[in-house]
């Protein structure tokens, strides 16, 4: 029933991403309808490249908007500040915390998933060049998994502050990241930021195994600092 | 039976209770033989605790107003038959005897319904018992009432 | 069994340093409909929520069911025989009222379906009105619903009947008296409706200022305590306080009241030595209780 709440909770907002990017989706369809053409001129790679940037960004948005508030309960529309006053109802209930967390960072999760998959077939389906059922799927696998940090970065922070501070901090946290990995030489090849687009490892190049590595221990290390905060939390 | 209690007073509930049965069985509103209401159903009835009806029945047991057959409930027991009845026949005497010279003496039934209550709070101990021997326990008689009461002593 | 269903020793919790609870000495008799009273911020909120593990005690420990609850383990064993009624009665808006009793069935094997329905009925509650939509003295409803019909052993509730009309009031009473006659099962609830607490508790504890003050049967508090009342010929005396027994003595001018809990037979003889004109004895509400008990009277 824990599932069956958090979706509750989380549905909107779910639908709400999955309408906006389905839009995005659907531009060939509706911009003629308002005179939308690319310009004359601007190469197909150029147009690729944007849109596979925005998809790239709109995995990180999804994992942040979607990561939840840890255990806290949510409002459907507005950020909560404070916890949310059904909390104590959910904490009378005899399930652990972990239990609690796991649910709804669950669910998430696979929310996040899916989005990121329906994004990245958006990109993948303009490529020019053919790719192999493998590639994609492959694709695919290592673009979730980059993603999982970000998401988890998100969680982490609704376990320690409100939404709104959840969602700058994790922004912050993303940008200050992204400087970082541009910046100091070592930690490129680690970036999970590299590790989901196809700019940095085309997508029939090799599988890179150190952001994919580097983000399943970092997913691990936030999800598990998730826990111990939220079973020290006082309500 | 009609059965009211007042919870805010100062009369412990499970007393009160005591008293309406007792007045019931006296005046012929429940009679020889007839079963009680359940405790269960005294309680939801008066939104009260259970525990408290258990124990007015307990204390009416004790003191053979009523009988509590397992598993049938509880039954008024015969009238006549108490270790008290004789006690309460007596006690009926000597108190109508005060009462009516306290009428006599002017006082109106509020008036000598506050003088019985104050003596009667007055004797009784801490377990709600009445401690026989404090009648005569404070010595001096008492004075007639006049302007604010006096007690005895 | 007749073992305590809570008991707490020494339990202690503060906010900064705002001393919330100073060592509560609790105990809660099973089957009993135990009253806890006391001011607003007094540590009633505060007591439930360590009881449920949302808060950890600084100081002290606490059983449930003759358990000790000292990890997060233990807390969920004894919540599954627990319901719980918070003060704010705060359920999930984004739910209707069918879906938060689909939701929370599955964590109670108890479930007592039978009740789940006579309540419905008797609360006249809909099942597929938002929980947004309700009325305050709904929402409570439905939570007292919640709390009763999972089948629960204990009952923990913060002012059950806050907000609630005369009527309502008086139906979520017969139920809290039904269940106690029917089942295995204690209630500990908070209060400031004496009246109610009269009514319904057998047990009743009075905490101020994180400390419990007073504690017990309630019959038989209202049988030990009395209130003797003297009236002097001139300024009454402040010696009576040193009486054996005398819990409050209270002055105003040639009168002087004083709260007793033993021995009324003894004060009284020990006060006439104060030579007053009258001596009057009195039988003690809650009310009284509570007001001389409690700091700032």
């Amino acid at each position: 029933m824990l599932w069956f709440k958090a979706w509750l909770e989380t549905r909107w907002r779910f639908c709400f991403i999955a309408a906006s990017i389905l839009f995005a989706w659907a531009t060939p369809l509706w911009a003629p309808l308002f005179h939308l053409r690319a310009p004359a001129g601007v190469p197909e790679s150029r147009l690729w490249l944007a849109v596979h940037v925005a998809s790239v960004l709109l995995y990180i948005f999804a994992a942040i908007f979607l990561a939840g508030s840890g255990i806290n309960s949510q409002t459907t529309y507005a950020a909560t500040s404070g916890f949310h006053p059904s909390m104590l109802f959910t904490l009378s209930l005899p399930v652990t915390r972990r239990r609690l967390l796991l649910v709804r960072a669950g669910l998430g999760a696979l929310q996040t998933s899916v989005l990121v998959i329906v994004m990245a077939a958006y990109t993948l389906f303009d490529r020019p060049e053919a790719t192999t059922a493998a590639q994609l799927l492959t694709y695919l696998a290592r673009a979730i998994v980059c993603t999982m940090p970000v998401y988890a970065l998100s969680t982490m922070l609704a376990c320690l502050f409100d939404e709104m501070w959840q969602f700058y901090g994790a922004f912050m946290c993303c940008v200050a990241a992204f400087v970082l990995q541009s910046r100091i030489p070592g930690l490129s090849s680690l970036s999970p930021f590299r590790g989901m687009s196809l700019i940095s490892y085309p997508i029939a190049g090799p599988i890179p195994w150190a952001p994919v590595i580097f983000s399943l221990a970092l997913t691990a290390v936030l999800m598990y600092a998730s826990t111990l905060i939220v079973q020290r939390k006082q309500y | 039976m009609h059965l009211r209690v007042h919870f805010s007073s100062g009369v412990p509930i499970y007393l009160q209770l005591m008293e309406q049965i007792k007045h019931a069985v006296e005046t012929g509103a429940v009679r020889t033989g007839e079963q009680l209401p359940t405790i269960r159903k005294v309680a939801e009835d008066l939104a009260m605790n259970p525990n408290t009806v258990a124990r007015a029945y307990r204390e009416l047991e004790r003191e053979g107003v009523i009988e509590v057959r397992h598993g049938s409930g509880a039954f008024v027991a015969e009238v006549g038959t108490g270790p008290k009845t004789a006690a309460i026949a007596q006690a009926s005497v000597e108190l109508r005897r005060a009462i009516e010279a306290g009428a006599m003496l002017g006082l109106s039934e509020p008036e000598l319904r506050r003088v019985f209550e104050k003596e009667l709070s007055r004797i009784t101990g801490d377990d709600g018992e009445v401690v026989s021997g404090s009648v005569n326990g404070s010595a001096g008689g008492s004075e007639p009432g006049g302007s604010g009461e006096r007690s005895s002593g | 069994m007749s073992e305590a269903v809570v008991e707490t020793h020494g339990l202690s919790k503060s906010y900064g340093d705002k001393a919330a609870l100073r060592g509560l000495e609790l105990n809660v008799p099973r089957g009993s409909i135990y009253g806890f009273l006391g001011r607003n911020g007094a540590g009633k909120t505060t007591t439930m929520k360590l009881l449920l593990g949302m808060l950890r005690p600084d100081a002290g420990e606490f059983s449930l069911f003759g358990e000790t609850v000292s990890s997060e383990a233990s807390s969920v064993a004894a919540r599954r025989r627990i319901g719980f009624v918070s003060e704010g009665k705060d359920l999930y808006s984004f739910m209707t009222v069918g879906q938060v009793i689909r939701f929370t069935r599955p964590f109670f094997p108890g479930w007592r379906r039978e009740l789940e329905d006579r309540y419905l009925q008797l609360f006249r509650l809909p099942l597929n009105q938002s929980i947004m939509k309700l009325s305050r003295g709904m929402r409570t409803q439905l939570m007292i619903l919640l709390a009763m019909a999972r089948g629960a052993e204990l009952l923990v509730m913060d002012e059950p009947t806050s907000g609630l009309d005369p009527i309502m009031t008086e139906e979520v009473l017969q139920a809290l008296a039904d269940l106690a006659a029917g089942e295995n099962v204690t209630i500990f609830f908070s209060s400031h409706q004496l009246a109610e607490v009269e009514q319904i508790c057998d047990h009743v504890c009075l905490i101020d200022d994180g400390q419990k003050v007073l504690d017990g049967v309630l019959d038989d508090l209202k049988s030990q305590y009395r209130r003797i009342v003297l009236v002097f010929d001139a300024a009454a005396p402040a010696g009576l306080a040193g009486l054996k027994g005398v819990d409050h003595l209270r002055r105003s001018g040639r009168t002087a009241s004083l709260l007793a809990h033993a021995d009324v037979e003894g004060i009284v003889a020990e006060a006439r030595n104060f030579a007053p004109l009258s001596v009057d004895v009195y039988p003690v509400t809650l009310k009284e209780l509570f007001f001389d008990h409690v700091r700032g009277q």
